[in-house]
């Protein structure tokens, strides 16, 4: 069930007002939203409900596990055995045929012929997510920074809420579990702010992200060699601009679901391609993402306590391991390791800066901004290009100077226009339109939204493709 | 495009906001029902069929009905149709 469909719609008619009806009595409010989130991740594979059935009583068991034991050491013991298992559920899916095929080519190599065979099992959609999620809670358990909740549907909701579940923002147990206590207030419903971002997030991936996507960006990459040079550099920045438009139109449109329901989600992304710097990139994009590696794997591992050579060698770890939780293939663990070695240089150059810093003239403020973007859109080439020999040749092709022709029409010049205003406009111009419309009078409250979305399906696609990060 | 910080809203919000955020809610899906009535009729075919779906079906076609006989329907075609020929992008 994608968020720009009918079905979505018709699903969040029923599930808005009986959640809302159901506020005053919070445990069942929390068991219909729980079933509603079921039900929604259902429509992909129902067999997969058992796997968040299971990952949700797993965690809720170990968490009382973890709390149990008086010593640190026994606790972390038991930390690690779940963390063990809930990464274990993610690598027989997700990672286990790329570490064989890795395997069998590495003895392969040096001449041993290996066999331990592959699994045909379908990737359950979101698994990384949930994952997070859960390790989340048990590690801000083992951390004393929640105790425990005694209620597994909780567990269940803080995993499975349904605008979350499948492509974040990832949220943190200690926020998210801190809003199931009791009823939610209505007045915190922000209709100016949800209705904005549901409709910025309808725009930017039915009409900038789908036509990206299908009028230039896939012909592009699904054979790199057979395209001019300038082709194959639009089509960096096609992609650049299509992964942000999908994936930020996603969490958009769950921060305005969630909220119009009650519940508040972190910000995720803020303006990512102004940034001025790697660092300043990942705390732009993915944000969720990029604060959960800091706290569950960079501080864990040392962060930057243990001298310079230790700062590096985490920051890589981090990054490597961060780009590989978007998926099994090397091309993800370049890109991450690509970015990881951009911040130890960064480190090294130190250069940490970002718009605010006043040590930064305009100049160095400048190139920054351009040499970022640019190393940023060329790493896109990595996470997108479906095989190494596709980024070889993309590379290869872009770099040769092959014919300087394009293929880019003027309708997707006009899409390229609409994506970069997405970084172009000033935030404060959606500030002032969010206020005037909570000011404005109910008929154009009604009519905003009508005549978006109306205008939206007249220029629609005919299909809408999956969001990108569903795979993740 | 605006992302979301919570942080960032201020100031008084409104009374009554639930009631204002049902009535934008379900007055939009109306609205859109009865200006693209062929999108849930061609929604609601696709459908598995079960005694509830074809009464929604039987509903959805009433209303794409009344909506042609008034032109609202025809609106939203001709608009495609503009935005077709002007893109270039391929016909449904």
């Amino acid at each position: 069930m994608l968020f720009p469909t009918i079905g979505f719609a018709v699903f969040f008619a029923v599930v808005f007002p009986v959640t809302w009806l159901l506020n005053a009595h919070n445990t069942w409010k929390k068991v219909f939203l729980v079933a509603a989130s079921y039900y929604f991740y259902a429509a992909w594979r129902p067999e997969f409900t058992l796997l968040l059935l299971v990952s949700s009583v797993f965690n809720y068991c170990a968490a009382f596990a973890i709390d149990h034991f008086k010593y640190r050491a026994q606790r972390l013991t038991v930390l690690w055995l779940a963390v063990a298992a809930n990464l274990g559920l993610l690598g027989y899916f997700k990672y286990y045929n790329f570490f064989a095929a890795s395997l069998m080519n590495a003895f392969g190599a040096i001449g041993v012929k290996v066999d331990i065979g592959f699994i045909e099992v379908a990737l359950p959609i979101a698994i990384s997510f949930l994952t997070f999620h859960a390790l989340s809670y048990i590690i801000d358990v083992y951390r004393r920074v929640i105790k425990p909740t005694t209620s597994l549907v909780d567990i269940m909701f803080y995993i499975g809420f349904f605008p979350h579940l499948i492509a974040g923002p990832i949220v943190r147990a200690n926020k998210f579990l801190a809003q199931t206590t009791g009823p939610r207030d209505p007045a915190n419903i922000r209709l100016g702010q949800s209705v904005f971002l549901i409709l910025g997030g309808l725009f930017k991936k039915v009409i900038v992200a789908n036509y990206l996507s299908t009028g230039f960006v896939d012909g592009v990459f699904r054979d790199p060699t057979a395209n001019s040079s300038l082709d194959l550099i639009f089509g960096m920045y096609g992609y650049a601009l299509e992964i942000y438009c999908d994936f930020s139109a996603y969490t958009d449109i769950a921060i305005g679901i969630a909220n119009l329901l009650g519940y508040e989600f972190p910000q995720n992304f803020n303006y990512p391609y102004r940034a001025v710097s790697v660092q300043d990139f990942w705390r732009r994009w993915h944000m969720s993402l990029s604060s959960w590696l800091r706290d569950y794997l960079y501080i864990p591992l040392g962060g930057s306590k243990f001298g310079t050579w230790a700062t590096y060698r985490n920051i890589m770890i981090t990054m490597a391991l961060g780009g590989l939780w978007h998926g099994a293939s090397w091309a993800f663990l370049i890109w991450g390791s690509l970015h990881g070695a951009a911040l130890v240089i960064e480190r090294m150059l130190g250069i940490t800066g970002d718009h605010g810093d006043a040590k930064r003239g305009r100049l160095a403020t400048a190139i920054g901004w351009v040499v970022t973007t640019q190393f940023v859109c060329l790493a896109w080439v990595f996470f997108r290009a479906p095989s190494t020999d596709a980024w070889l040749g993309y590379f290869a092709t872009m770099f040769r100077g092959r014919s300087w022709s394009t293929s880019v029409t003027p309708f997707v010049a006009f899409i390229f226009a609409l994506g970069a205003l997405s970084h172009i406009l000033p935030p404060r111009w959606f500030v002032t339109l969010e206020k005037r419309y909570d000011e404005a009078p109910l008929a154009v409250k009604v009519l905003v939204p009508f005549v978006v979305i109306y205008l939206i399906s007249v220029a629609a696609p005919a299909g809408i493709a999956p969001f990108i990060y569903f795979q993740f | 495009m605006k992302h979301a910080n919570p942080t960032e809203f201020e100031g008084p919000r409104p009374a009554g906001t639930l009631r204002t955020a049902a009535i934008v809610i379900y007055a939009t899906l109306v609205l859109l029902a009865v200006s693209i009535p062929q999108s849930v009729v061609n929604w609601l075919t696709d459908m598995n069929g079960n005694p509830v779906e074809k009464t929604a079906l039987r509903g959805a076609e009433v209303v794409r009905n009344l909506s042609q006989r008034a032109g609202v329907a025809a609106v939203y075609q001709r608009a495609r149709d503009i935005f077709i020929a002007i893109s270039g992008v391929e016909p449904d």
